[in-house]
Formats: structure tokens, C-alpha cells, sequence
């Protein structure tokens, strides 16, 4: 596989040119027959034809019969965004026997008809779809890199997410590394009791999950530990671990499980630090969530003892388990309890302060509507001499059992106090009279808006959820951050669990919030496309890679030189027309393709396969050519 | 039928980054935004792979403006963005030699989301290329 | 695409909707091969008749047809379309599907798809494609990106007149056509039935389907849809452009008359969705949402109906406690505002009743699965394995499974696949053993 511009430009193309009307939302504002007519006078362009769905079945076949019947060697789709076609028609040119890189995408959609209007929308189109036809002429079919895939995964985080995605895993087959950073598995679950909707108790779903874990063959798991280094890339990552010395002397033989910590692997734990470096195919994410910790002075949080959060409550509740008229914290009797939601959730620009760092927590956490409303059924159950009362926005119990709990938290009397939220309650000391250390002001849409006051004892807050802060593996893994701070996957619904760097894959509360059920899904989601991928054995990797033209270059080492992944490029020597010389050579498993190599080379001698500079200026010409030819009849 | 507003001549050319710039302009364009139609998009991996020559080439062409937009800090490949700005600074230097106004040609970041700092860069670089000024482009060779 | 070749699959999947679609390729990408059973015309599912997606807005069609070609592409997945579940049992450790294909009283093999049949039938049918909103013909491919793309006859409306046969040019119509039977054989099956929603008739309050302008959530998709009925946004009743929108939520969920007391978890999202694509569709347009609760909880959805809210969009806390038709094709709706004023009444030209989901499938008669009181499938471990049912190697995904989103549906499925998987995988092992020891 030489690189020959000149051939590229001998070897006489015929490019198809397939237009997309997408169903109006393309030829509503182009006129697509119009952008058609001009393409098929195009020199290099042997047909251009249109469709209504050229992403459907039939639209398809139009390209494949094209390819068959060797109308077309080289294809131009012009439609919607390249990220939600391109590996479509890709695959449609493979199916129809022909090489899928001898594809370009010309975008009409997104950057020209939900844009642009009128004839200027229809002019804009025909000199993209041009720019792509110039581009295509020039495509050579390239062979994707066939990469051997260490059939090893890595799942980082020992939390529900991770313990359900390693066991998938290695119940596929595959073994598994978990490396944990607190010294115990279960993560935010083992800070739970009761689970809402079901009443499952949240030590036993951990203990089974981290039994089967720990037990399983094919898991190796590492607490106190975690990635301090990555390396390689999909199939062929290099992990560096650091298992610190655990915080407390733990020699158990058996694992054991430690109220509202988790599962404490079987010790000894190393006796000194150490890091280890790990060969693995593929990595899960899975790093969950912590509590929000609410502001000083936020409801009275800090300032007043008897405001605490609802996992405390939670904690408290289960570590006395106690029955009785009324609920006792800290030896305190409960008369009267209220609970405010969407604390560190749903806050909006203007209404709620920013954190230090400038950030709001504009998300709602999903899950904390049902879980206060299990802790306030709860309460009445065991303690029905308690009040309760609910302060809330929007009561969100949006799944199988959790409206159920919603009538049954009104049936037990709990009371329900609606807010909006530029008119947040208020938690201030209680006048000595009251017989109240605190009382809430509120302002109750439930009741036209009256202003009211309800006592309390306690004061329990709803706090959302956030990511942990994983900076570190951003940095490293080079992991997309949505604006709310949580891991951000490729597309929600074409690629839900993935990250763009191929084989690193997202699972569970560091993505968005969820709950029990919905992280075992998520994980789920996770393991299967890990699984996927090194079921074979190996990988195949996209060929958008440096490549050297071996007569042209001199050695000049300046690509070396400007090589951003170290190794990816070296000079070597060789012979050539029975010489021994130094030449530029490509390591293409490690090449990115970024093509800062390119740039720099003094004899034009490196280019990156399919989007060569002679492509770029092949597109440019196209677009400027129209101006060619005005300038030409001044 | 409207008159195509765009003049001849005074075509802006886009560098986008295929992980941020990119989709950020398809993001504009799923929000229904409009922007002028001279304006050009090409999807590259990272603008860092072109050679000074080639954006003098685009201006002797008779491209009016360039904007890269990068993922800036974002970048996925570690270090190509210094590379790709050391390189515009020597385009910069290249183009004051050849009497041409430097504001047609920007280095900026834009993100996945960022539409109404992409609809700003888009704007202020179609206000620029349609008022005919001192060291058009293009005159140099002409 | 051929539904004679092979009946021995590894994993058979009921239902070839979103859910099922990603089910099976996610099965199919580990190397097992997939039948899946779609009781329609075509696969795809409630997904690709709507018209875009919440919360990103993406066009409905552009995320489902890729998925809907894999699988039809797919080395390892064949589809059998038109066809109803009539039995699932597990015996000999394998699980029989007995399955009957419907006529299309169209030649499946022979038929191109060319659409002459349908562009030449004589009669027009109400096309529930479009909400009845817009006719098609009594023999017709389905919709327009349907797969596969093979012309299905309605024998309730055609005349027998003979001219699609005439003009058909690979002679596929075929009058005689009957019902086909056969039984599927696998290790484990997918049940992913998906849901449909409560009906317009079923309540007193809100007219029983029987008010001009009312209409349900899934026909205003179709208005939407940029390749709907009336390529805009149109009052069915008389043509005009609605000034005046409202939605009715909860119209069928948490609705004990309706015998639907749980939450449908989606309405709140696709009706701030609807409401938006409407203010774009129509600018100046007035757009109410009569709501109990905005349950926007999942990820990007908060901010989703923050942008709603500052769009203009109306949101009034309110339960509609009766519709009925006002004048000049008005909608005329009661209701209790919880600001204040008691009783109220407001008139809109156009109102959607944000509609409910139910299962679209019942197993009574067909296999020994247990449905909640909700009468959605139940999993006996929904913590941990939401995906599990009470058969051994049977797994569900998606709403057959209780109400869900299309993105929280495309997960579960994928770990319905990797449940499938893992078992698949447990039962090469224990025969490899087998084979082994013999």
C-alpha cells in the first residue's frame, strides 16, 4: 500500500451521489432534485440519484445495486449528521462486496437545511455535496487494523455497577480485575437499608453480590486500591494500580460484612504499599456517586443539630431499630418530622447559590423522592405517634411500585406541603412557646398558597446525588464530563454505555443518577458490549492512520519529531533500491491519526489515510469554484 | 424564491474537530439556529495536521475567512493543540508579511454544546469578510 | 431475511420493538444466532412511529432505522414479521416457540416493494400509520421506512377488483394466501412485547374518543413527524392551525377509574417534548400542560423542562376532570387549579390527552409467566436481575417489563442480552462437560 498522489488522480473514479430528502426535513428547505441535476454534470460523478430515506432499507439498496452492477466505485451519501450514517452506509458498501472507505458524508441536514433557508439553502447543499464528490474522487479502499484483544477486563469501582458488571463478565468467561478504592465492596448501597419500592434489604443484596464476586474463579479484586496510570488502547490497555496499606489492620480468613460499609474482602491486605501493572482488553467505569453535602446554613444544615441528611436518618433509624409511639434520634423524641426535597437537586440559575467551584446542580437525582417517602412510611409504621410532613416540588415516584408508595405515605397521613422553588422553606428556631426547637415556614400551593408554619423536632433534607470526583481518570482516560459533572456516553440511545475512547465503557451513578435496579440494568448494558468486543479475540480498529510514502521520504525525522503518542512513530532503516537508509515508519495500532505529523513533513512524504491534505484541498477547491468561474468573467 | 444573500467572494472556511467543533455545529443546527450560508464546515480529527501553506493556499484561493474551531483543552490528542497554535502564530506572522488583515483567520475551541459561542464566531467572522477592507485576501496574487 | 431457511436458533425474541431490536443485537455481536417474532408488518416498534426523542431531539427514525437495518442485515438475526406467539414452552430444555404468520396475502419472496400494487388500488383506508388521519390504500407497504419493505393487503377493504395483481411485476399478490404455522426452537428466549397505550374510549369524562379536536399523544407524534399526514401541524376537524394547544396529563395513569393507578413514567417527558417541537412548528401558538406532577427524572431531563419553561410553554398544576366539545371546534376543559380559584374552565382549539401505557401482550394461554397487579410482566429479583422472569432461560426487556423511556429500555435490554448470554454461555460449558465425561 503505497501513497501515490499522482495515481489517486489518474485512476479515473466514478462516484455515486446518493441525496437524502429525509422525509422533508432535508427537501423542505433544499431543493433536492435541483442539488441532484447539478451534481450529475459533475466531472468524476457517474450518477447522483435521490431518496426519501436514504438510511432505510430501499434508500440502502439503491447504493448496493449501484456498487454491484459497477455504476459506482466511490460513494457521496449527502443526509443528516456523519454521527448517525456514516457507519451505516459504511456497512451498507461492505454488504454490497466493496471496501467501506471509499465513502464520504456530505452533511445537508444539520448544517445546511435546519439552518439555512431559500435558494441560498439549495446553493449551500450542492457546493457541499460537491466538496464531499471532490473528496470521494480521491478515496483509495483501505484495510482496517486488525488488533489482538487481551481477553481481560477491568472494571474500576466496587459498588453495585461494578460488582454486577464483573460478575457478567466473568460469567462469560472473561476474566475480571476490580479494583476498589475503599477498603470494602457495596459502595453507596451498603450505606442503605430498607430499599423502596420492594423492601429488600440492601446488606443482603451487597452480601450476595460480593459473595459471588469474591467466590467467583475468574475475579481478581483489589480494595484500598486504585488506577493510577493508563496506557495502550482498545484491546491492549496498560493499567498501573496502587494498593495502599489498608486503614485498619485486617487479617480476617473470611470476608465479612460491616454494617454500612460493605464487604470486606478476606485479609491479609499488603503489608506496604505497591503498584502493579495490569494487561487488560477493555474497562468498565464504574465509580458511582456520593451523598450531596448540603451548605452551611442550607435549611438550617450546620446550624442546627437536629437538620440532618437523609442518609443519616436512614443510618440512625437502622442502627436502633427500635419501635415505639415515637421515633427517637440521639435520644431525642421525634414528635414531628419534616423532610424537604430536591435538597442539592434541580437547583436553578438565580434561585440557588452556586458551590465554590461556581456549579449547580441542575439535574434532578432520580431517586431520592422514593426513598424519602419509603423513610416517611416508614416512620409511620413503626412510630405512627410521629408526624410527618413532606416538603416538595414534584413528587417523582415514576416507577413499578413507587406510586404505590406515594398513596400509601398519604393513606398513613403523612402530609404533603407543595413549594415552588423561588419560594423555598425557610427552617428557623422555634419561639420557646412553640414547644418546638425548630419550625418551617412555607409558602403551599396545595392550599392556594397559604403561608404556613409546621413544627419539628427533625429536620431530615433530601439530598441528591452527585458523581465522585474522578478527575484523575478523566485526565488519564481522556473520559468525556457532561455539564452536570456526571460522565457523559457517546449517544443516550445509539451508544449508551460507551465512551468515545474504544473499550472503555460507562456503568452505573458515575453516568446519571439511578437506582438499584436501573444500575444492575446499566451494568448489564456494559458487560454485554465488553463482552462483544473481546469475544473474538481480537479487534478491529478504524484504518484513519499515518502512512509513510517510503520513495518520497528522506528521513528527515521532523513527523517523528511532531508525534504526539510516543512509539506510534520511528525512523528506521531500510533498504531501498539497494541502499541502506533511515525512513519514517508507522506503528499503526498506536498511530491516532491526528495527522500533526502531516504538517510538518518537508516532503509532503506523510499523509493520514483517508483524509489526506490533497483531499482537503480537493474540497476546498470545490467550494471556492464557483468563484473561480465569477472571478474568470470579470 | 429569496435572493441568495451571500455575495461571491467572501466564503468562511471551518476547521472543525470531529470530538467537539463538529457536532457542536450539528447541535446548532438540531437547535434550529440560523447562521449565514457562506460559511463552510469541513470535519477534520485535528486541524493540527495543516501545514501553514495550506491556509495561505485557502486565502489565495479566494477563501475570505478561516476559523478553527478545536476542542481547545478538551483536545484528545495530548499536545496538539500547542502544536496547532504555534503553527497559526507563524501563519499569523506569514500573512502581516503579506499585508493581509489577520482577523480573517481564528483560532478558537468550541464544544459539543457551545451554539451560541459558535453562532458568535460564525457571526463576528461574516461581519469581518463582508465589509471589503484594507489587505482583502487574495489581492496579493491577483 | 428468508423465514423458511433454519427454525434452530439459539435465542428466540418475542417482539422485534426497540427493546427486542437491541436485545438481539447485542445477543447476535457475542456470536449466538437470533429469531425474532414481530407481530406487525415491520419491526421497529412504538420507536419509529414517533417523531423525534426526548431529551436530545433527536429524529426518531434516524436512531431507530439503524438498528432496525442491522438486525435485518445482521449474519446471525432473521426476522419473522406478521407473526403471532401462540404458545412458549420450555421442554427438553429447550424453548419451542409455536408461531403463526398472518397472510399478507402478498408473496414475501417475491414481493420488491416497488409499491405499484398500492399506488394503483382503487380503495382508501383510514391509515392508523398516521393517527386515521390521512388515507393509504387497502394494499400498502406499511409506512415508509418500514422493514421489510413487503406490501401487506387488507382483505377487510379490498374489492377483489384484481388490479394490483394486474399491475404487480413480480406477480407476489396472492388472494389465496393462508395463515402459516411453525414452531421455533431455542435455548433461551427474550420476551420484549413492549406496550400500547389506554384508549381514548375508555373514559366518560373525557368524551370517549367522541370529541372533534381531542386526540392522543401518539397522533399528535404523527403531526409532528416530518413525514406526517399533513406535513404541518393541523386541527383534524376543519384544516385550521391551532392557536390554543393543551395537554392533559395523567389522562389514563394514576387513574384508578381508569384501572391504571401507576405511574406511565414517560407522558410528562413526551408532552414537554411535543410542546416544544409545537412552539417551533407554530411560533405564536399558546401551549398548556395540565399536569399533577413534571416527573422529568432522568439524565438531561430537568434541564430539558427548564428550557420548556423558558420557552413560554405553560405548565398549570391541575387534574382535568372533564373534556367536552366547545364552540367552533373548541375543546372545553374543567378543572381544579391548585392556585386558588377552585373550578375553572378553559378553552382550547385543540387538546392531546397525554394517554397511559399498558402491556401490549398478556401470557395467559401462551406461557406460564406472572404479571404484577399492574398486569406488566414481573421479575422475581428486580434489584439485582430486572431482566429475569419466573422461567428458567426466559429474560424480558423494556416495557413489557413496566413503563419506561426509550433510552432506559435500550439498557435494560443490553442487560437482558448479557442475561441471555451468560446462560447460553452456562449451557456450552455444562455440555462441553458432558461431551467430556461420555
Amino acid at each position: 500500500m503505497t501513497q501515490a498522489k499522482e495515481k489517486e488522480k489518474q485512476h479515473a473514479t466514478k462516484v455515486g451521489v446518493y441525496i437524502c430528502h429525509c422525509g422533508g426535513n432535508i427537501s423542505d428547505h433544499v431543493d433536492v432534485e435541483a442539488v441532484r441535476r447539478r451534481l450529475e454534470k459533475v466531472p468524476g460523478v457517474a450518477v447522483a440519484r435521490t431518496n426519501m430515506f436514504m438510511c432505510s432499507d430501499p434508500g440502502q439498496e439503491l447504493i448496493a445495486e449501484d456498487l454491484k452492477n459497477g455504476v459506482v466505485d466511490r460513494v457521496v451519501v449527502a443526509s443528516c449528521a456523519p454521527s448517525l450514517h456514516e457507519t451505516t452506509f459504511r456497512n451498507a458498501i461492505r454488504r454490497a462486496g466493496a471496501n467501506p472507505y471509499i465513502y464520504e458524508h456530505a452533511n445537508i441536514r444539520e448544517q445546511v437545511s435546519w439552518v439555512h433557508h431559500g435558494a441560498a439553502a439549495t446553493e449551500k447543499a450542492a457546493t457541499l455535496v460537491e466538496a464531499a464528490a471532490a473528496k470521494a474522487g480521491l478515496l483509495r479502499p483501505l484495510t482496517p487494523i486488525r488488533v489482538t484483544a487481551a481477553r481481560h477486563a477491568t472494571v474500576i469501582g466496587g459498588g453495585v455497577a461494578g460488582l454486577s458488571a464483573a460478575r457478567d463478565l466473568a460469567d462469560r468467561g472473561i476474566p475480571v480485575t476490580l479494583v476498589e478504592k475503599s477498603p470494602c465492596l457495596g459502595g453507596q448501597l451498603a450505606r442503605l437499608d430498607r430499599i423502596a419500592p420492594t423492601g429488600e434489604r440492601a446488606p443482603e443484596l451487597v452480601r450476595a453480590l460480593a459473595d459471588a464476586v469474591l467466590n467467583h474463579p475468574h475475579i481478581t479484586v483489589f480494595t484500598d486500591a486504585q488506577v493510577i496510570a493508563t496506557d495502550g488502547y482498545i484491546g491492549n490497555f496498560k493499567l498501573t494500580v496502587r494498593q495502599e496499606v489498608a486503614s485498619e489492620a485486617f487479617t480476617g480468613t473470611e470476608a465479612c460484612y460491616i454494617p454500612f460499609s460493605g464487604m470486606r474482602p478476606a485479609g491479609p491486605s499488603p503489608s506496604e504499599p505497591r503498584e502493579f501493572n495490569l494487561e487488560t482488553g477493555a474497562i468498565v467505569v464504574a465509580t458511582g456517586f456520593r451523598s450531596y453535602e448540603p451548605r452551611q446554613g442550607e435549611y438550617g444544615f450546620g446550624d442546627f443539630a437536629s437538620v440532618i441528611t437523609l442518609p443519616t436518618l436512614i443510618r440512625k433509624m437502622a442502627e436502633q431499630d427500635t419501635e415505639g409511639s415515637f421515633l427517637e434520634i440521639d435520644g431525642r423524641r421525634i414528635r414531628s418530622v419534616a423532610m424537604i426535597h430536591c435538597v442539592g437537586s434541580r437547583q436553578i440559575p438565580g434561585i440557588h447559590p452556586e458551590d465554590a467551584s461556581g456549579r449547580l446542580n441542575e439535574y434532578c437525582s432520580r431517586t431520592c423522592c422514593t426513598a424519602t417517602l419509603n423513610a416517611a412510611c416508614r416512620i409511620r409504621e413503626t412510630h405512627p405517634g410521629t408526624r410527618v410532613y413532606e416538603l416538595y416540588r414534584d413528587i417523582r415516584t415514576y416507577g413499578r411500585g413507587q406510586e404505590e408508595l406515594y398513596e400509601q405515605a398519604a393513606r398513613d397521613g403523612v402530609v404533603f406541603l407543595r413549594f415552588e422553588p423561588d419560594q423555598a422553606p425557610e427552617v428557623v428556631r422555634a419561639d420557646p412557646t412553640d414547644g418546638y426547637p425548630l419550625k418551617i415556614r412555607v409558602t403551599d400551593t396545595l392550599t392556594f398558597s397559604e403561608n404556613l408554619e409546621v413544627p419539628a423536632d427533625l429536620v431530615v433534607l433530601s439530598t441528591g446525588m452527585e458523581p465522585n470526583d474522578v478527575s484523575d481518570l478523566v485526565e488519564m482516560m481522556k473520559l468525556p464530563v457532561g455539564v452536570d459533572r456526571f460522565l457523559l456516553e457517546v449517544h443516550p440511545k445509539l451508544r449508551p454505555v460507551e465512551m468515545p475512547v474504544g473499550g472503555i465503557f460507562v456503568a452505573g451513578t458515575c453516568q446519571a443518577p439511578f437506582d438499584v435496579g436501573e444500575t444492575c440494568n446499566a451494568a448489564g448494558a456494559a458487560a454485554v458490549k465488553a463482552a462483544s468486543l473481546l469475544a473474538e479475540g481480537h479487534v478491529e480498529l478504524d484504518p484513519f492512520v499515518a502512512e509513510v510514502d517510503a520513495e518520497r521520504c528522506k528521513g528527515s525525522g521532523a513527523c517523528v519529531e511532531a508525534c504526539l503518542n510516543p512509539g506510534a512513530l520511528a525512523l528506521v532503516e531500510m533498504q531501498i533500491g539497494g541502499q541502506t537508509v533511515r525512513r519514517a515508519q508507522v506503528t499503526p495500532a498506536l498511530c491516532l491519526g491526528c495527522g500533526a505529523c502531516v504538517a510538518v513533513c518537508p516532503e509532503n512524504a506523510i499523509d493520514v489515510c483517508g483524509m489526506t491534505l490533497s483531499q482537503y484541498e480537493a474540497m476546498v477547491d470545490a467550494i471556492v469554484a464557483d468563484q473561480v468561474a465569477a472571478d474568470a468573467l470579470r | 424564491m429569496t435572493v441568495p444573500s451571500q455575495a461571491k467572494g467572501n466564503k468562511i472556511l471551518v476547521l472543525a474537530t470531529e470530538s467537539c467543533a463538529y457536532p457542536g455545529a450539528d447541535s446548532v443546527g438540531q437547535a434550529h439556529s440560523t447562521y449565514p450560508t457562506n460559511v463552510y464546515i469541513l470535519r477534520v480529527k485535528a486541524p493540527v495536521l495543516f501545514p501553514e501553506r495550506f491556509y495561505l493556499d485557502c486565502f489565495r484561493k479566494g477563501i475570505a475567512g478561516i476559523i478553527v474551531m478545536s476542542c481547545g483543552e478538551e483536545c484528545p490528542y495530548d499536545g496538539a493543540y500547542h502544536a496547532l497554535a504555534r503553527r497559526l502564530d507563524r501563519v499569523y506572522q506569514a500573512m502581516k508579511a503579506q499585508g493581509m488583515d489577520i482577523r480573517r483567520l481564528r483560532l478558537t475551541a468550541i464544544c459539543t454544546v457551545c451554539n451560541r459561542a459558535f453562532l458568535n464566531e460564525v457571526n463576528q467572522m461574516n461581519e469581518l469578510v463582508q465589509k471589503p477592507a484594507a489587505g482583502e485576501p487574495g489581492q496579493e496574487n491577483g | 431475511m428468508d423465514n423458511s431457511r433454519n427454525v434452530d436458533f439459539d435465542a428466540v425474541v418475542i417482539g422485534g420493538g426497540i427493546a427486542g431490536l437491541q436485545s438481539a443485537l447485542d445477543l447476535a455481536d457475542q456470536g449466538y444466532t437470533v429469531a425474532v417474532v414481530e407481530k406487525d408488518a415491520s419491526v421497529g416498534g412504538k420507536m419509529i412511529r414517533l417523531s423525534k426523542v426526548f431529551p436530545t431531539l433527536d429524529c426518531a427514525s434516524c436512531i431507530t432505522t439503524p438498528k432496525m437495518a442491522a438486525a435485518a442485515h445482521h449474519d446471525r438475526i432473521t426476522l419473522f414479521t406478521y407473526c403471532d406467539l401462540q404458545s412458549l414452552r420450555r421442554t427438553g430444555g429447550m424453548v419451542r416457540a409455536e408461531v403463526q404468520q398472518k397472510p399478507r396475502y402478498v408473496d414475501a419472496h417475491k414481493c420488491i416493494g416497488c409499491r405499484q400494487c398500492e399506488y394503483n388500488c382503487p380503495v382508501m383506508v383510514s391509515d392508523r400509520e398516521q393517527g386515521g388521519f390521512s388515507p393509504t390504500k387497502a394494499i400498502a407497504i406499511p409506512f415508509s421506512n418500514a422493514i421489510p419493505q413487503i406490501a401487506v393487503l387488507n382483505p377487510q377493504h379490498c374489492m377483489l377488483c384484481g388490479r394490483c395483481e394486474k399491475v404487480c411485476p413480480t406477480q407476489a399478490i396472492d388472494y389465496f394466501q393462508e395463515p402459516r404455522s411453525f414452531t421455533l426452537t431455542a435455548k433461551v428466549a427474550l420476551i420484549t412485547t413492549g406496550f400500547e397505550m389506554t384508549t381514548l374510549g375508555d373514559k366518560p369524562q373525557y368524551g370517549r374518543g367522541r370529541i372533534p379536536n381531542l386526540i392522543d399523544a401518539l397522533q399528535m407524534e404523527r403531526l409532528l413527524a416530518p413525514h406526517g399526514p399533513y406535513n404541518r401541524v393541523l386541527r383534524p376537524s376543519d384544516g385550521k392551525v391551532p392557536d390554543r394547544i393543551a395537554y392533559i396529563q395523567c389522562a389514563g395513569s394514576r387513574d384508578k377509574s381508569m384501572g391504571v393507578s401507576y405511574c406511565s413514567r414517560v407522558c410528562c417527558m413526551y408532552a414537554i417534548k411535543q410542546a416544544m417541537l409545537l412552539s417551533g412548528a407554530l411560533p405564536l401558538a399558546d401551549i398548556t400542560i395540565y399536569y399533577m406532577d413534571i416527573r422529568a427524572f432522568g439524565k438531561g431531563y430537568e434541564q430539558f423542562f427548564q428550557n420548556a419553561q423558558a420557552m413560554g410553554i405553560n405548565f398549570v398544576k391541575a387534574k382535568v376532570a372533564a373534556v367536552e366539545p366547545g364552540p367552533d371546534g373548541a375543546v372545553r376543559l374543567h378543572y381544579e387549579a391548585q392556585d386558588g380559584d377552585g373550578v375553572s374552565t378553559a378553552e382550547h382549539d385543540m387538546a392531546v390527552l397525554s394517554l397511559g401505557l399498558i402491556p401490549a401482550w398478556n401470557p395467559e394461554g401462551i406461557c406460564p409467566l406472572a404479571t404484577g397487579p399492574d398486569h406488566f410482566l414481573e421479575s422475581p429479583r428486580p434489584k439485582l436481575s430486572p431482566v429475569a422472569t419466573v422461567m428458567e432461560g426466559v429474560f424480558t426487556a423494556g416495557a413489557a417489563v413496566g413503563p419506561k423511556d426509550i433510552v432506559d429500555t435500550i439498557t435494560e435490554a443490553g442487560n437482558a442480552a448479557m442475561a441471555a448470554g451468560k446462560y447460553l454461555a452456562a449451557l456450552r460449558a455444562s455440555s462441553a462437560r458432558k461431551h467430556l465425561v461420555a
